[in-house]
């Protein structure tokens, strides 16, 4: 180089210089450009800005990375809130527990921030009844958006309008099973469950076993449930990436639907409607396993008073105070919004690769959407973000085999919303043991494949018939999300 | 010349895909934009003669510095699992029944000298406990064992209810009550009473049978914890396997060696943030002892103690308590930047000489003007050291 700088030449020879550095400066400025800043960046960041890089237990817990300072100390207090232990009241810290709840703390469901197991304190039971679809339907729908029998629950019971679109509270024990209650409390019902097994085998005769929780039931009185009563047991869904859900422009989520399946490739997908209780309106839904609370303030004002028993100024006391406060609510919204997503790992293995075209090929990006982005939010580090979280956010029919029964709002019986993929492969570092699909009842993704059914069938029975290199690369891809 | 390809390694590092990660995508345009300028900057400074330069610049990944030529260690992970939390885990278990032992000891005859050795073997357990925190991942979360043993707080509502009930009180009716009416806590309150003013009087017989079940109980989780990381428990594989074969192909939770590794700091870095800005920044904070962990018997100060020499032997691979060491996370960073893994030692002990000059009780000391400043020193040291294993010892270990 310096030889060269000092190259002793004639004034023809410094202008060939100069020219020969300013086009060879160019083209290295172009190819610099190019693989800087015209082709994207090296790892899809599953959660934009917000993404982190992070395989461990704590994964699913740590703070967006873009958020300002006073955003973060936020943060922080939220997540306090998030695993702040409640006690009876009276008590020095933390009183308000009860008198009936699942929990008594957030993080005691949600450990890690993650996915919960089919085991008592973490999986819980709704319930309703059975109301004819065609009656809630027919009913005459009021200014705010909903019929007159809907308006008058909400009304009497606004803490579990979460689930009351068409699923009517059972007498007694509401909408939800809480199975615990405080000293001197008789909790409403037992929840004992255990596993059943089926078996089948893949397209190239290998067996495999499934298994899947079957309840039973008890009332104090020792009967048990009424056979009319609806259930829906439900292990907790992870809760990070929850903001950058929320910021999805509505617009965007309804361009996915497609309810009466005018494509033709057997996948419909509807949007939830669901009732925001401070708008006091049907609005889209977008939370829960079927989608059916609008946003993560309604979300976890509903979560602190049927899991934990504690009233909020969203469900507060009959005499309009609440055991926890506006400042409280509104930090664990904070948190749940602002939690970073992982990023990927293992992207450029070949086998990782493979697996990400088999899972294309099979279609399973019909449902579990790769790419989206987000619009303009309260929360800037949330907006405006392109994000790779695997769902639609659509109500889609998955078979009988996981059907629960229920409905809740515009979602039948059959229906589930697609749950984000992204940290799929972390679940088990951040709870060992938790389970997968809406119950916890699949222990290995090669299980939750193999349960999907109904809009899933051609999807599922390509996987079962892929070869076993070609099931191993797709479920590696998974565990790399 | 001086600034001769310099930029370029740098560019060349911050072209590593951990690193964009860390950054977010923003930073990544801005370090493109710097990317490109500082090549054009290098290539018409020195004339652009060099046709290493864009090579240099492009091979991204394949010429990392000389620090992550050693490759992390396997062993460091297996002997982390093996000398540091199966130890440690299996001391705590002895401690746990020694504790229940005394508890017998005290209801066959309750006087000041049963209680006080009571008292003296919940202090012994929980400084084998606390210094475990930093690895209370895994089956402590999933099977419920830390939330069994150590809940804050404790609801003193309805175990006094209970108390004061007529309910039989069985081993069955202990082992079914909440997590937040057994455990540490309670059996430090029924131990030590308000501010340690327990008299062997004030317990009766309802008192010492709950005491004792929970001592059984409380003995029973502690053993099945140290069961569960070394042989397994319920059919589950010993969480010992899990971590160490971490990177194998056959390991759905852990997908390369590096993520096993993060782990095992990762631990290290949620504890000490725990200690140094909850258990002690908070409490101190709002000056309120109702916050402090261990109120009942003025121990959150030795508490907290041991949360940090836990870090430290997770980070020097030992167990002193029960004489064991391994190949440790400490050798590895003192094979590439021996000046890096003496600055986390030193921060370790100084943050342990800190925590030395907070005067005990912990409780009243936050309370104390004259004490304002060795707790704001001690946790400003704590947080110093988290600072350095999070921002220089886990690049080097997850990019190794």
């Amino acid at each position: 180089m310096e030889s060269l700088l000092r190259f002793p030449g004639n004034k023809q020879l410094k202008f060939l210089r100069v020219f020969a550095i300013a086009v060879l400066a160019s083209v290295c400025l172009s190819f610099a450009l190019s693989q800087y800043l015209w082709s994207p960046p090296p790892v899809p960041l599953s959660g934009g800005e917000t993404t982190v890089s992070n395989r461990t237990h704590q994964g699913f817990g740590q703070p967006a990375p873009n958020l300002t300072e006073k955003e973060l100390a936020l943060h922080i207090e939220g997540d306090r809130a998030f695993e702040a232990t409640f006690v009876t009241a009276p008590a020095p810290v933390n009183a308000g527990l009860g008198p009936l709840f699942n929990n008594s703390s957030c993080v005691a469901c949600h450990v890690g921030d993650g996915r919960g197991m089919p085991a008592k304190g973490s999986l819980l039971v709704r319930v309703s009844l059975p109301v004819s679809h065609s009656v809630a339907s027919t009913q005459p729908i009021s200014a705010n958006g909903t019929n007159k029998q809907q308006s008058s629950i909400f009304e009497s019971q606004p803490q579990a309008s979460v689930t009351l679109g068409n699923a009517p509270p059972v007498p007694e024990l509401g909408t939800q099973i809480q199975d615990q209650a405080v000293f001197g409390v008789k909790p409403k019902a037992n929840v004992e469950f255990e596993f059943q097994e089926q078996n089948g085998s893949y397209g190239d005769g290998k067996p495999y076993t499934l298994k899947s929780p079957v309840f039973t039931i008890t009332l104090p009185n020792g009967k048990p449930l009424p056979s009319n009563v609806l259930t829906s047991p439900r292990v907790p869904p992870p809760v990070f990436g929850r903001g950058l859900l929320e910021a999805i422009p509505e617009k965007t989520i309804v361009a996915l639907a497609d309810p009466d399946d005018k494509n033709r490739d057997g996948i419909s997908g509807k949007p939830n409607r669901v009732w925001d209780v401070r708008k006091k309106a049907l609005v889209l839904g977008r939370f829960g396993l079927k989608a059916n609370n609008p946003n993560i303030f309604q979300q976890n004002a509903a979560a602190y008073i049927n899991d934990m028993g504690v009233t909020s100024p969203l469900f507060p006391e009959k005499d309009g105070k609440s055991e926890i406060d506006l400042k409280t609510l509104k930090a664990s919204t904070f948190y749940t919004q602002t939690l970073a997503v992982p990023a990927r790992t293992l992207m450029n293995d070949q086998v990782v690769k493979k697996g990400e075209k088999l899972f294309a090929q099979a279609n399973c990006t019909a449902c579990h959407v790769a790419k989206l982005r987000t619009g303009n939010h309260e929360v800037k580090a949330i907006s405006n973000q392109t994000i790779h979280p695997y769902t639609d956010m659509l109500l889609h029919d998955m078979g009988a085999e996981l059907a629960d029964g229920r409905p809740d709002f515009e979602a039948s019986g059959n229906e589930w919303r697609t749950p984000p993929l992204w940290g799929l492969g972390l679940t088990q570092a951040v709870l060992p043991y938790a389970g997968y699909l809406h119950d916890g009842r699949a222990q290995t993704l090669e299980e939750a494949i193999l349960w999907h059914g109904g809009e899933a069938e051609q999807s599922k029975e390509q996987f079962r018939t892929m070869a076993k290199g070609d099931r191993d690369a797709l479920v590696k891809f998974l565990q790399t999300l | 010349m001086p600034f001769d390809l310099v930029p370029l390694e740098k560019t060349d590092k911050n072209l590593n895909e951990d690193r964009y990660l860390t950054m977010g995508s923003r930073p990544i345009l801005l370090f493109s934009i710097g990317t490109s300028f500082s090549v054009i900057a290098s290539l018409l400074i020195s004339g652009c003669g060099s046709s290493n330069a864009p090579s240099a610049t492009v091979s991204s990944g394949t010429s990392n510095a000389a620090a992550t030529d050693v490759k992390f260690d396997r062993q460091i992970l297996s002997d982390f699992t093996d000398k540091v939390v199966i130890p440690n885990n299996n001391l705590f278990a002895e401690k746990a029944k020694a504790l229940s032992q005394s508890i017998d000891e005290m209801v066959k005859a309750p006087n000041s000298k049963t209680l006080k050795a009571s008292q003296e073997a919940w202090v012994v357990a929980r400084a084998a406990w606390e210094q475990t925190e930093c690895f209370g991942f895994g089956p402590a979360d999933s099977l419920g064992y830390d939330g069994a043993l150590d809940t804050w707080p404790i609801n003193e509502t309805d175990f006094k209810a209970m108390l004061k009930s007529g309910q039989a009180i069985t081993a069955d009716s202990v082992s079914n009550m909440k997590e937040t009416e057994k455990g540490f806590h309670v059996i430090e309150y029924l131990l030590f009473g308000n501010e340690k003013s327990r008299k062997p009087a004030d317990l009766g017989q309802r008192d010492l049978k709950y005491l004792q079940l929970l001592g059984a109980n409380f003995t029973k989780v502690a053993s099945d914890l140290a069961t569960s990381w070394s042989k397994g428990i319920e059919g589950k594989p010993a969480y010992r396997e899990v971590l160490a074969t971490a990177g194998a192909s056959e390991n759905t939770i852990y997908p390369t060696l590096q993520a096993g590794a993060e782990e095992m700091i990762q631990g290290m870095l949620d504890s000490l943030d725990e200690v140094a800005n909850e258990k002690m920044g908070k409490t101190f904070k709002e000056k309120a002892p109702k916050l402090a962990e261990s109120r009942f018997s003025f121990n959150t100060l030795a508490d907290m103690k041991s949360n940090l020499q836990g870090s430290q032997n997770v980070y020097l691979g030992s167990f002193p308590d029960a004489n064991t060491s391994g190949k440790s996370l400490s050798a590895f960073v003192a094979q590439t930047k021996p000046e890096l893994d003496g600055k986390v030692k030193a921060e370790f002990n100084a943050a342990m000489d800190a925590m030395n000059q907070i005067p005990a009780p912990f409780e009243k000391a936050i309370l104390d003007s004259k004490a304002a400043n060795s707790i704001k020193t001690a946790q400003a040291a704590i947080n110093a050291v988290r600072e350095t294993i999070e921002k220089q010892v886990k690049p080097l270990v997850v990019q190794s």
